[in-house]
């Protein structure tokens, strides 16, 4: 760019000059023929700035304005991923969100059915335990009941027949005989 | 023991069908008994009887010659020489208590043993087989054991049946009824 300015400030110094050397003085312009030599070289002055200097810089300005252009729609395409990812992220942690709950009422009901299962279960067991020991003990007692009863029998008998081989005479025995003779027809 | 048992009803109830043949199975059965005791109440008789190792022969002559002396008839005499011939002279308590049941089902009769506590008197033994031809329908013969641990009255089996009078069986029961509750 700086060397395109450089040309044309070279050509508007030096057609001027070259007019006012052929006029050998006087004004900066004079309306004589050399007007149109200055015309003309104003002309292909204004050719050689369009063509080296205004459309190349109007290029490289349309170049700037396509990049910064493409830049922005660059922008505008990413801040679009980027709100979309957003919005993908933003639904993936709603729906992440909305598992975990999920996943937190299900644990909750489980731990709750778990926490009632075990519960009855311990019940259970505790109710099995009660009518076991329950029976365990009526069944000791029917135990010791018959051990006392059994007991209370020998040593009633025991004694019964001590007195009664003391005290037993000969007139008892015929006595114990006799009745139990009497008894031998009830065989029949 | 039961073999012993089969044994002398095989033996038993061959002489009975001999003695009855002859009419005379009462008499044969006293005179075995006789000659039995004689067999029991000399060691020496029973083991020369007993003993397999003295000739068959031997024996046999040996019982012979005994239950002659005894003045047994000729059946008894030959029965017992066979019973000793074929060494089953061990066997002839079993011998004699399975012919005393034979004769006894031939005459219509049973035996009663019964164990007291004290003696009987004549009186109580004829009252006590006379209630038990009455509730048994058969004559008795009541066989005495006088047993010193039984407390007070008496048991007596006949055949299968047995009647317990004794105290010891009331107070077994009286103990039975107490245990029961």
């Amino acid at each position: 760019m700086t060397r395109i300015l450089a040309i044309a400030a070279l050509l508007l110094g030096a057609v001027p000059s070259a007019a006012l050397a052929n006029e050998g003085g006087g004004g900066l312009i004079s309306l004589d023929k050399s007007i149109v030599i200055q015309m003309i070289n104003f002309g292909l002055l204004l050719f050689i700035l369009i063509k080296l200097l205004y459309k190349p810089l109007l290029a490289k300005m349309e170049e700037r304005t396509q990049a910064i252009r493409k830049s922005l729609e660059e922008a505008q395409a990413a801040r679009a991923e980027a709100e979309r990812e957003r919005a993908e992220h933003a639904a993936k942690l709603q729906a992440s969100y909305a598992e975990a709950q999920a996943i937190r009422a299900a644990a909750l009901k489980e731990a709750g059915e778990e926490q009632r299962r075990l519960l009855e279960a311990a019940r259970a067991e505790a109710t099995r335990l009660v009518e076991s020991a329950r029976g365990e003990l009526a069944q000791d007692v029917r135990r010791a009941r018959q051990d006392l009863r059994q007991e209370v029998a020998d040593l009633a008998t025991t004694v019964a027949e001590r007195l009664i081989r003391k005290s037993l005479r000969d007139e008892d025995h015929r006595r114990i005989i006799e009745d139990a003779i009497g008894r031998v027809d009830r065989v029949s | 023991m039961r073999s012993h048992e089969g044994t002398a009803r095989r033996y038993a109830k061959a002489l009975f069908e001999l003695a009855r043949d002859a009419g005379e199975p009462e008499a044969v059965g006293r005179e075995l008994e006789q000659v039995a005791a004689v067999y029991a109440g000399d060691a020496r008789t029973h083991e020369v009887l007993t003993r397999p190792w003295i000739k068959p022969e031997d024996r046999r002559a040996v019982a012979a010659a005994i239950a002659q002396k005894v003045g047994a008839r000729k059946l008894v005499q030959d029965f017992l020489g066979l019973v000793a011939d074929r060494g089953r002279a061990d066997h002839l308590p079993e011998i004699i208590g399975a012919y005393r049941l034979l004769v006894d089902a031939e005459l219509g009769r049973a035996r009663a043993q019964v164990r007291t506590a004290v003696a009987f008197t004549d009186g109580e033994k004829q009252q006590l087989a006379t209630r038990l031809e009455r509730a048994l329908g058969k004559r008795i013969i009541l066989e005495e054991q006088v047993d010193a641990t039984l407390l007070g009255g008496f048991v007596a089996q006949v055949g299968s049946l047995i009647l317990d009078g004794s105290l010891d069986g009331q107070l077994a029961r009286m103990r039975q009824r107490l245990a029961r509750g």
